[in-house]
């Protein structure tokens, strides 16, 4: 996919048919992306944007290039949904902190678990048919492979572009997997942990220009925690800078709540593994010392 | 801002054809990030995902001034995709093209791949320091490729061979994991029956069309007759091959400094500048990327 | 007013002249100066004296984005040519006062690689050129370790140098741009022997303030060497929160990557260098996916070598400066102090 729009001197250009789709959201990220208001036509200009829920009744085409994804998956239908647009689409796109953390909507999961989660909002046993067959509301990537992601809450409209361009295009440019902290030190804002203020940049992915804190705020966290984030070292730094590691760790759940788990039930996974292998270890080192013991 | 400022400016210009009145050189000392435009001029597929391109400056007096030594590297530049270090494959003996080898390993040669002859690119450079080829003549030459390692050694290999009489023995080693994946297969097999080029063609997993040697590139050296006090080496391939090539000449007693490697790190600006190619205190861009053994030995975290 | 001969390296002006000096800057140059922003100081342009504070103990980040700012565009280009475009970057003639000597120091060893090099660099040299350095004396704070790179000082790369005396400064007088200007804005006299010797003790008051704490280890570069495998890089880069706050904030860290990025309609686009890290995950990264410095332990490892020792084979300079920025911006408590720290606990193994 990459380059099909490439643009030289003798290439006929090619405008790739591109479909929007949104799943379990607030349709944010969608809006953010008419945002780009004056430079909405150019951008459109370079796509065959064949369907779009959030602007045209159009049914969605049988054939396309690149599907856009908003929001998380969050029922058996939005798996099928996705895994249909994986078949068919070259590549696909995740747009917002929902389609690539699981966002707000990924609150659900966690440690109470989904069936207790729903029973807190309606009563047992009637849950509204219009909820569908609810899973546990997960980011796009975890359904199938994802080819470039947007992240935030919402998406900054010329990173949407420039994913756009990466993919019609081609780029060259590094993903970076830095955390934020970076950037409130090349904007010179004041550190939020110097006055002893909870702040998620330590382990959130950087990116974003870091928005909130030039507006006052500390980071919640919508980029998603980095691949390279060093979580312990963070809850350290809370130690040191005086932060509760518990709201630490209870704020890291608005955006990272899917995420956490799977570090959770891998750990557990390897914590069963290394249980059994110990047994086994124990089991063939007696069997060993049987072996002596008959030799002897 | 008070508005009596003198704000002055650093201009980049487009070239127009033929319109040029300063050397590369000199075009480098007023800005050495400005590309200068080079045409694709040919495309061989090499294997399935490395092809040889062949490019032309446009400019004829950036061009007529453009030399490099083997092992040297150019910037090639796509417009809005970025651009990317590519050490030349093709001889200073042979002027006026500039001959890349590019694996399509990244999104940037994946484009470059998918680019035609009449097709224009950037280039600046080159850069770096390559090989020492005057050093060298008049002795023995040792010359072993891993993989896409080829492609800086056949430069100096088309050098050497140009100059052939101005060097002494010359042994090649070219290891690569399947036939298929030989590049310049076929210059190869046209040397392999020649008397002045000792060449040794291995593979790690032969298919039906292979009649050569079978292993790793360290396996021919135990047939090997090394005059070492006369000899230079000359090494490039991925990094896990360097240790095992370099003992092995070692075994041979080639003397540290007559050992040459050359180094692959992903160079952004090829200035000693933007610090992506350090490697403990060198640049390898500014430094290397060719090295012998012993400045190597002593670059903290080269090996 | 006329020269008076060649006794023009230092004279004294009073404290109360330096809002004239300032305005008379302003009259042909932007003026950036340190600024109190929050509970911090930044380097920022001003319009007033009144703006400046000069006692500041440090700044968050460093007035080295004035020469190599965090993003600077190279040039332009047309996509669908792929040739280069008419572009000209502006460079704004600014005077950057009430800098500290380590930051003088910092820029001196980016001049080293940004204009001595052997591929001067056309747009830090614009920058350097068009910009007036004007140095302030300082006191430090317990982070400044400025002393034991022997950056406390500053013999050369500033316009003027105003070392305060108690209620005026004495001045060096570094250029002839500047020695204009504050002829004609101040009314700089000689130097008595009583200022002479105020000058005396403020320099000896300053060098015995410094944080005691802070080991001075000697030979510090080969030490680099020689424990270049220890454990402690291992401990120091585990806590690497890879947030590249460091180089941020770091005067003399100067690495950068090319990008390039197209305009919204895909046709044009523009180059340019963005501030980049080696503490970065992907710094070390090729093409073909191999990364060379793939974790905590070997990037922060690199990034200290690099201060520490490598820039000081190139250039016969540490590269670090002992500002102390990097001691409050890391959250994670990775600086040069710890490593010095290490050293000391080093020798003290050693002794027992």
């Amino acid at each position: 996919m990459a380059g099909a729009g490439i643009i030289n001197t003798n290439q006929v250009v090619y405008r790739p048919r591109v479909v929007v789709v949104g799943l379990a959201s607030c349709f944010g990220c969608q809006l953010q992306i008419t945002n780009i208001e004056s430079h909405l036509m150019e951008l459109l200009g370079q796509i065959d944007l064949t369907y779009w829920q959030l602007a045209s009744s159009d049914p969605m085409p049988q054939y396309f290039d690149v599907a856009i994804i908003e929001g998380a998956v969050t029922t058996q239908e939005s798996v099928e949904t996705v895994r249909t647009l994986r078949r068919k689409a070259d590549t696909l796109i995740a747009i917002g902190a929902c389609a690539t953390t699981g966002g707000i909507p990924g609150m659900a999961g966690g440690s109470l678990g989904l069936a207790d989660r729903a029973a807190e909002v309606y009563e047992k046993g009637s849950l509204p048919e219009a909820c569908g067959e609810m899973c546990v509301p997960r980011p796009i990537s975890s359904v199938v492979k994802v080819d470039a992601e947007v992240r935030c809450c919402p998406i900054d409209s010329y990173d949407f572009v420039k994913t756009l361009h990466r993919l019609v295009y081609g780029s060259n440019r590094a993903q970076l997997t830095s955390t934020l902290c970076g950037e409130c030190k090349r904007n010179e804002t004041t550190c939020f942990y110097a006055e002893g203020t909870l702040c998620l940049g330590l382990i959130t992915r950087s990116g974003c220009g870091a928005r909130c804190v030039n507006l006052g705020r500390p980071c919640n966290g919508c980029a998603g925690l980095s691949p390279d984030a060093n979580v312990d070292s963070a809850r350290d730094a809370c130690v040191r800078y005086g932060v509760s590691v518990e709201r630490f760790d209870k704020a890291l759940e608005m955006f990272n709540q899917f995420e956490l788990d799977a570090v959770l039930e891998q750990e557990q996974a390897q914590k069963a593994q290394d249980k059994d292998e110990a047994t086994t270890n124990q089991a063939s080192s007696e069997a060993d010392a049987s072996d002596t013991g008959s030799r002897g | 801002m008070p508005s009596s400022c003198a704000v002055s400016t650093v201009q980049v210009r487009p070239y127009h054809e033929n319109s040029s009145v300063l050397t590369g050189q000199e075009l480098m000392a007023q800005n050495p990030y400005r590309p200068w435009p080079a045409r694709i001029t040919a495309i061989t597929e090499l294997t399935a995902t490395e092809k040889l391109f062949e490019f032309r400056l446009i400019d004829d007096k950036i061009r007529e001034a453009f030399h490099h030594e083997p092992g040297q590297f150019v910037e090639v530049s796509i417009f809005g995709v970025g651009e990317a270090p590519i050490s030349i494959s093709s001889s200073p003996t042979k002027q006026g093209f500039i001959e890349l080898t590019i694996r399509k390993a990244g999104a940037f040669t994946e484009i470059l791949h998918e680019m035609q002859c009449g097709d224009i690119v950037g280039l600046r450079g080159p850069f770096g320091r390559g090989f020492p080829i005057d050093e060298m003549r008049g002795h023995d030459i040792l010359l072993v490729a891993g993989g896409l390692g080829i492609a800086p050694l056949r430069s100096l290999i088309n050098n050497i061979h140009d100059e052939r009489s101005e060097f002494g023995k010359v042994t090649i080693i070219y290891g690569s994991r399947t036939p298929k994946e030989i590049m310049f297969r076929n210059q190869f097999e046209m040397w392999r029956h020649r008397k002045d080029f000792d060449l040794h063609l291995t593979v790690d997993h032969p298919d039906e069309t292979w009649d050569g040697a079978v292993g790793v590139v360290t396996k021919p050296f135990a047939e090997l007759e090394i005059d070492a006090s006369n000899t230079y080496g000359a090494v490039c391939g991925p990094p896990v091959m360097y240790r095992f090539v370099i003992d092995e000449m070692r075994k041979k007693n080639i003397s540290y400094d007559h050992i040459y490697v050359s180094f692959e790190r992903h160079m952004k600006c090829g200035m000693g500048k933007c610090g992506h190619c350090q490697i403990g205190h060198q640049y390898v861009c500014l430094d290397g990327p060719v090295f012998n053994y012993w400045e190597a030995k002593n670059i903290q975290g080269s090996m | 007013m006329t020269r008076t001969g060649e006794d023009m390296l230092y004279r004294v002006i009073e404290a109360k002249e330096l809002p004239a000096l300032v305005s008379a800057f302003m009259e042909s140059y932007e003026v950036v100066a340190p600024v109190k922003s929050g509970s911090a100081y930044t380097f920022e342009a001003v319009s007033s004296f009144d703006e400046i504070e000069l006692n500041y103990p440090t700044t968050i980040a460093s007035p080295k984005k004035y020469f190599l700012p965090p993003k600077e565009t190279l040039l332009e280009y047309d996509a669908t040519t792929n040739q280069v475009t008419n572009f000209a970057a502006e460079i704004t003639p600014r005077v950057i006062f009430g800098a500290h000597a380590c930051d003088i120091n910092a820029l001196n060893r980016l001049d080293l690689v940004f204009r001595d090099g052997r591929y001067p660099d056309p747009y830090y040299i614009a920058r350097r050129k068009a910009t007036l350095v004007v140095g302030v004396s300082c006191m430090p704070t317990e982070t400044c370790f400025c002393h034991l790179w022997d950056s406390d000082e500053a013999r050369f790369g500033y316009d003027l140098f105003l070392q305060d005396i108690g209620g005026k400064y004495l001045v060096s007088i570094s250029s002839v741009e500047a020695a204009n200007i504050l002829e004609a804005a101040c009314n700089p006299r000689e130097a008595t022997d009583e200022e002479r010797i105020e000058f005396r003790h403020v320099t000896r008051k300053r060098q015995a303030s410094f944080n005691k704490d802070i080991p001075d280890i000697q030979e510090v570069a080969m030490l680099m060497d020689a424990f270049h495998s220890d454990p402690f890089w291992e401990e120091l880069g585990k806590r690497c929160l890879s947030c590249t706050a460091c180089s941020a904030v770091c005067p003399t860290c100067f690495c950068f990557d090319i990008q390039d990025t197209l305009d919204p309609d895909g046709k044009k686009g523009h180059r340019e260098r963005v501030w980049d890290a080696c503490t970065s995950p992907q710094f070390a990264l090729v093409a073909g996916g191999h990364n060379f410095r793939p974790d905590g332990r070997n990037r922060v490892r690199h990034r200290m070598y690099h201060k520490l020792n490598g820039f000081l084979a190139n250039h016969n300079h540490m590269l670090c400066v002992g500002c102390g920025r990097c001691v409050k911006a890391c959250k994670a408590n990775i600086n040069p102090i710890e490593v010095l720290k290490f050293f000391e606990r080093k020798g003290a193994e050693d002794a027992e």
